[in-house]
């Protein structure tokens, strides 16, 4: 068989483009360190790797523990057809989640550690744990692809044997990190903004994940029928439009009853940056997909559905977001926006992951059935002419949800630079009376006559401190040591107090009189 | 070691000479950040700073939690609170997710953000020094007693006193008694805390309460779960095979073919996808 260089097409350039940006971001993330490579700081931490890379990558497995439960647990079997390519999804996401902290780390070398150094009141070992034995699962659920590939039969019927353990392991194991991922934050109830903070974060993070799970679902099977002619279940995807109706109605409902419950619900509509962040999220995530999926022709319709999961996949990104990133900034003084490096090795991430997805269908079965059908009209009953078509349907209401989430994000960002720039209040100055009299300052220090001096030389401190305001370290920097060092007086030889490192840095005769011609002044006899 | 060590800080005492900061600098071996004290800021080289604030000299460094959010959320257990009283930092133990500097409440831990290999800094309380018997290098030069060493307990009663004394003057309550479940770092105003830059509005629990209630459900919810997982999957299951039985031995009773009828949980053959029309 013999390979030739093709001309690459348009997506071969782009991933190439983003690809060498993100390697060479990479190098000066591993050369330069986190300052050099980051926007991150003392003030903010946690950036775009934590709070897109792996809060967003790690829901990309919630189709997979979803569609696996339904088949194996619950024996719906007509979801079949579509539960390797949510498998796949969830591996990959995983491993690019390991990706990415290995880039956020500070010290990726030791991501090991948690398996030996243990602190089971750390939520994030747990998700540590998580992110190794979910790993783990999903590598096995996987694999049947490879050995199918390669013709093995006998760890094939070993796995087949294991499948309904590892499927329960596995949902069990989503369910924990799902919501895990929400417990992070509910150690900064005073950092992170009432709008988002709740006792239920990890409620949230676990019902959005299945919505985005199965918006995923459908996103990435009009990937693959784009891109490899591969059968779409409309149907099944239709039934998953729905199932993510659901989700989300349980997300609201739930979400405005903690927002009454906890008082906080007169936040929404404050005209604050996070006010319409928050807005501009519920409308693009919950409420816009739940409009649009709940009519039918917009559900039954390969647009609609797909404009649906869409917007499911951009509000999902925009709630994680809005918790590590927007809802943080105000309690942290600082305004963060990613680093042309943090973006491009994001990027470089997606992008693998595309090209992985690609690679994976096009040389293992994840699609058992790939006779590459032509696409089969869906079996919709338009039983009567609507009023509008659904495509100008579907246009005109994701078009109202997506631009008007974006006007409302976008009418958020002028109360932004008023809310991060810091009061400008005139400071008092400050009451020292007390302190002063309570005083206790250092004893004199007597230095012995030295060989050909004129005579010993008292310190006083008392005559050396500005008095309207004493500060310590006008001479306090080495080498005058403030705290106590045994001795220290008698050690030094005497031609050393005179010049530009001791006495003489101030008695120099301009800042004061000179060391070196008044001697009577500080040599007594 | 005998009891627990801390700090009482006492803003009406404070001259803002700086003693302390140098002394830490000093201690720590820490080089100078700015140009005037006042200026600086807590950084990775940098673990106590004086502040004008609010018409005071106010300090500001790790407080020493009793229950320390820090600790409670390492993942790896880098940082420990010692019965001594000291929160430290194992730097061999850390990976780098710097969900300390995330979770602490006052914001302490710092980040060596320049370097390749980065360490967590923050105020160890000197607990070399603790350890030998002496004071923290910021206590030992305090010239005004503004920051004051000894046993918490003691600081507590020693606080107590100034308040009972000065009514009129104090704020009438210690700032790191109660705070996220009590803190080693003691301080005293007569200004409102909030325009010392210490926040009021902190909870009396520690936070590492907020996730251990959760934390602590993971065992039960596993079994639980996958008790559960399992009876679902034995009663679908099961219901299948009988269903298929069923209709295998209807199917022989009327002569007619049996249907296909998709395999049980388990198959990953390619052609079971006949059930979804």
């Amino acid at each position: 068989m013999r390979w030739r260089l093709r001309r690459p097409g348009f997506w071969q350039l782009v991933f190439l483009v983003i690809l060498g940006a993100g390697l060479y971001s990479t190098v000066v993330r591993f050369t330069g360190g986190l300052g050099a490579s980051t926007a991150l700081s003392d003030a903010f931490p946690w950036g775009l790797w934590v709070g897109f890379d792996v809060l967003c990558g790690v829901a990309l497995a919630a189709g997979g523990f979803t569609i696996s439960a339904v088949v194996y647990i619950f024996n719906i079997e007509r979801f079949r057809p579509i539960i390797r390519p949510t498998i796949l999804t969830a591996f990959l996401g995983y491993l690019l989640v390991i990706v990415a902290l290995l880039f956020d780390l500070g010290r990726p070398y030791r991501i090991w550690h948690p398996l030996v150094m243990w602190n089971p009141h750390s939520v994030m070992f747990e998700v540590a744990w998580c992110v190794m034995l979910y790993t783990t699962v999903l590598a096995l659920e996987f694999s049947p692809m490879v050995f199918e590939r390669l013709r093995l039969q006998r760890p094939l019927r070993i796995l087949h044997a294991l499948t309904v353990p590892l499927v329960i392991l596995g949902v069990i194991l989503s369910t924990l990190h799902q919501s895990s991922l929400g417990s992070l934050y509910l150690i900064v109830p005073e950092k992170l903004h009432p709008l988002w903070y709740s006792p239920l974060l990890p409620v949230f993070f676990f019902i959005s994940a299945i919505a985005l799970g199965c918006a995923m679902t459908i996103f990435e099977s009009f990937l693959s029928y784009r891109a490899f002619r591969k059968r779409l279940e409309i149907d099944l995807l239709t039934d998953l439009g729905k199932v993510i109706v659901v989700a989300l109605a349980v997300y609201l409902v739930l979400k405005v009853q903690d927002l009454v419950g906890r008082g906080a619900l007169a936040h929404v509509l404050e005209p604050t940056y996070e006010a319409r962040m928050f807005l501009a999220e519920m409308m693009l995530g919950v409420i816009g997909p739940m409009l649009l999926l709940s009519v039918r022709r917009v559900r039954t319709d390969h647009f609609g559905l797909f404009v649906s999961a869409l917007l499911v996949v951009l509000g999902f990104i925009m709630n994680r977001l809005n918790v590590s990133i927007t809802g943080m900034e105000a309690s942290s003084g600082v305004s963060y926006f990613p680093s042309w490096t943090e973006l491009s090795v994001t990027f470089m991430i997606v992008a693998l992951g595309f090209a992985l997805f690609g690679l994976a269908v096009k040389y293992l079965p994840v699609f058992p059935e790939m006779e590459r059908e032509v696409a089969v009209p869906p079996a919709v009953a338009v039983l009567r002419r609507p009023w509008i078509g659904t495509t100008p349907l579907i246009l005109i209401l994701g078009g109202i949800v997506f631009f008007g989430a974006l006007g409302v994000a976008y009418s958020g960002l002028s109360y932004r630079e008023r809310a991060l720039a810091s009061p400008s209040r005139l400071e008092e100055e400050p009451n020292i009376a007390e302190g002063l009299e309570r005083l206790n300052i250092p004893p004199d220090v007597t230095f012995p006559q030295g060989e050909g001096s004129p005579g010993p030389v008292t310190f006083r401190h008392a005559s050396h401190i500005n008095w309207e305001r004493p500060d310590c370290t006008v001479c306090h920097r080495e080498p005058f040591h403030i705290l106590k060092v045994e001795g220290e007086a008698s050690s030094r030889p005497a031609r050393d107090w005179h010049d530009a490192r001791h006495c003489g840095r101030c008695h120099d005769g301009k800042t004061s009189f000179s060391a070196q011609e008044e001697c009577a002044v500080c040599h007594r006899p | 070691m005998g009891s627990k060590k801390g700090l009482l800080f006492d803003a009406t005492l404070c001259i803002g000479c700086g003693a302390c900061y140098q002394a830490c600098k000093e201690r720590n071996r820490l080089p100078p950040t700015a140009t005037h004290f006042l200026e600086d800021r807590l950084s990775d080289q940098t673990y106590t700073v004086v502040k004008k604030r609010g018409g005071r000299f106010v300090r500001q460094l790790c407080m020493h939690c009793e229950v320390p959010t820090c600790a409670s959320v390492c993942p790896v257990g880098a940082l420990e609170k010692t019965a001594a009283g000291p929160v430290i930092y194992h730097e061999e133990r850390c990976i780098g997710c710097r969900y300390c500097m995330l979770a602490c409440p006052f914001g302490i831990p710092k980040y060596e953000w320049r370097k390749i290999l980065p360490r967590i800094r923050k105020c160890d309380l000197c607990a070399d020094r603790l350890v030998a018997g002496r004071p923290t290098a910021c206590a030992e030069v305090c010239p005004t007693g503004a920051t004051k060493f000894g046993d918490r307990q003691e600081l507590i009663e020693e606080a107590r006193a100034r308040l009972r004394a000065h009514p009129q003057k104090y704020v009438p309550r210690i700032y790191g008694l109660e705070e996220v479940g009590g803190t080693s770092v003691l301080l005293l105003s007569d200004v409102p805390f909030e325009r010392l830059g210490y926040r009021t509005d902190l909870l009396r629990e520690p936070l590492p309460l907020l996730t251990w209630q959760v934390l602590q459900k993971i065992p039960n919810f596993v079994i639980v779960g996958g008790v559960l997982l399992g009876g679902i999957w034995w009663i679908t299951n099961r219901r299948q095979e009988v269903q298929r039985r069923e209709r295998q031995e209807r199917g022989r009773d009327s002569g007619e073919p049996p249907r296909d009828l998709p395999e049980p949980s388990g198959s990953s053959s390619a052609s079971d996808s006949t059930n979804s029309s």
